[in-house]
């Protein structure tokens, strides 16, 4: 069935009750839809291609505002969905042009799919993040003018960026100690690319963006090991973020081949 | 544990962090997949460095760097106080 | 009228001036950085190297001044170079 509209994807579940659907609605207003194939259900709704398309899409991404307003929703929905079982999100603006399509999805993808709803099933994930220390840095005083007043600034300028530098390094290795131990205690983990300065003023700062795999139940335990190891390191802020649907850990591999 | 998803607020970095970067994703007869097209990374990342495609860059702790030595002229600049 | 277009000059020129000096005290930034590494590699008189710091002082004060007169703080002007220097600005735009 072709139709002038595209089909958002939000995610992927095992079996959820159609009827829970009905009222939720997703990204550009339209309403979910179940699409159920090789027992998984892709969780849908109808987008217009004039705004969802490849040409207007490309556009669109580069709008951040725009960009915020489709995450956010898609986010919601993932959230409203993980109330009736486990789920897979799908990535951000993955639109499929028909029905058919999605079918294709859920077949050639279902093992992958499978372990990954195995994996993210009762689980929750954590974000922690780390930025080297603020430490107030001393403003250089109005020197008078006079002699050695030139190699005065000079040593205090020298002396201000090797402090940072050690504070980067210190910074760093503390960072490294903290991940380790909440690898460990985690189900699994997961590194970030450094986020964007246009996002996160500090971002010069971060020495660690984790995502952490947990137990639900142990969900507020492994918080407060966060905090515990988090005073104990001076060099760095810690900051922690969540709890959020595991997003990290429900990683489907891509698959390369050309639909059929 | 729904209603803790729910409520806490969220940053929009920390969001994109997560929803860019993961998730199912197939080609095929897909429109557009935010990994496929670079046309896209290219102008998204001007905003958002979380795209999976972009090698990641860890920060290195500061190592002072081999200086080749250069001849150093005197700056242009005379140093004096306000004219 | 005519105080409203004043005062979108007065915002034009800020604009403009940040911008302007953001990169001057980008090119401060790595000048004072190069000038301390070329100072720590020695071979320089202390009459030199007082007459390298001094000339960096100076820049670091009229920077100062400069940013004053239009009101602009340290902040505005969204330098860090960072603990890595220069790499830190060339790695991931903002």
């Amino acid at each position: 069935m072709t139709t002038a509209g595209g089909l958002w994807l939000h995610a992927v579940m095992r079996d959820p009750d159609p009827a829970r659907l009905t009222g939720l609605t997703g990204v550009g207003g339209g309403a979910l839809r179940a699409i159920a194939a090789a027992g998984l259900t892709a969780v849908v709704c109808p987008v217009d291609l004039a705004e969802f398309g490849a040409e207007p899409l490309r556009g669109n991404l580069e709008d951040i505002g725009w960009v915020e307003a489709v995450a956010r929703t898609h986010h919601h929905v993932a959230v409203e969905l993980s109330q009736l079982g486990p789920v897979v999100p799908a990535r951000l603006a993955t639109i499929y042009l028909s029905d058919e399509s999605v079918v294709g999805l859920l077949t050639r993808g279902r093992t992958g799919i499978d372990a990954a709803l195995t994996r993210v099933s009762g689980r929750i994930e954590w974000g922690v993040k780390a930025y080297t220390s603020s430490a107030p840095r001393p403003t250089p005083a109005v020197a008078g003018s006079g002699p050695g007043t030139g190699a005065d600034y000079l040593r205090r300028k020298r002396a201000a960026l090797s402090a940072r530098s050690e504070a980067a390094t210190a910074a760093a290795a503390c960072a490294e100690e903290l991940h380790r131990a909440l690898a460990e205690v985690a189900e699994a983990s997961r590194r970030h690319p450094p986020q964007s300065r246009g996002l996160n003023p500090r971002a010069a700062s971060m020495v660690l963006n984790g995502s952490y795999l947990v137990d639900a139940a142990r969900g507020d335990r492994f918080a407060e090991t966060v905090a515990e190891l988090a005073s104990g390191y001076g060099a760095i802020e810690v900051e922690l973020t969540g709890p959020w649907l595991p997003y990290s850990f429900a990683i489907v591999p891509v698959e390369e081949t050309p639909d059929g | 544990m729904a209603d803790s998803l729910a409520l806490t607020p969220i940053a929009l970095v920390d969001l994109l962090d997560r929803v860019l970067a993961t998730g199912v994703v197939i080609s095929g007869e897909i429109v557009l997949s935010i990994a496929d097209v670079d046309l896209v990374y290219v102008s998204l990342r001007a905003l958002l460095s979380s795209v999976s495609s972009v090698r990641a860059v860890t920060p290195q702790p500061f190592a002072p760097q081999p200086f080749a030595p250069q001849p150093f002229d005197p700056l242009p600049i005379d140093p004096v106080g306000p004219a | 009228m005519t105080g409203r277009v004043e005062v979108d000059r007065d915002g034009v020129e800020k604009g403009l001036a940040s911008l302007v000096l953001t990169i001057v005290e980008l090119l401060r930034q790595l000048m004072e950085r190069q000038a301390l590494r070329r100072v720590d590699q020695g071979g320089l008189s202390d009459e030199k190297v007082e007459q390298v710091g001094a000339t960096l002082l100076a820049l670091d004060e009229r920077m100062a001044e400069l940013r004053e007169h239009f009101g602009l703080t340290p902040a505005d002007l969204n330098i860090d170079l960072g603990p890595l220097g220069p790499l830190g600005t060339l790695l991931p735009p903002a």
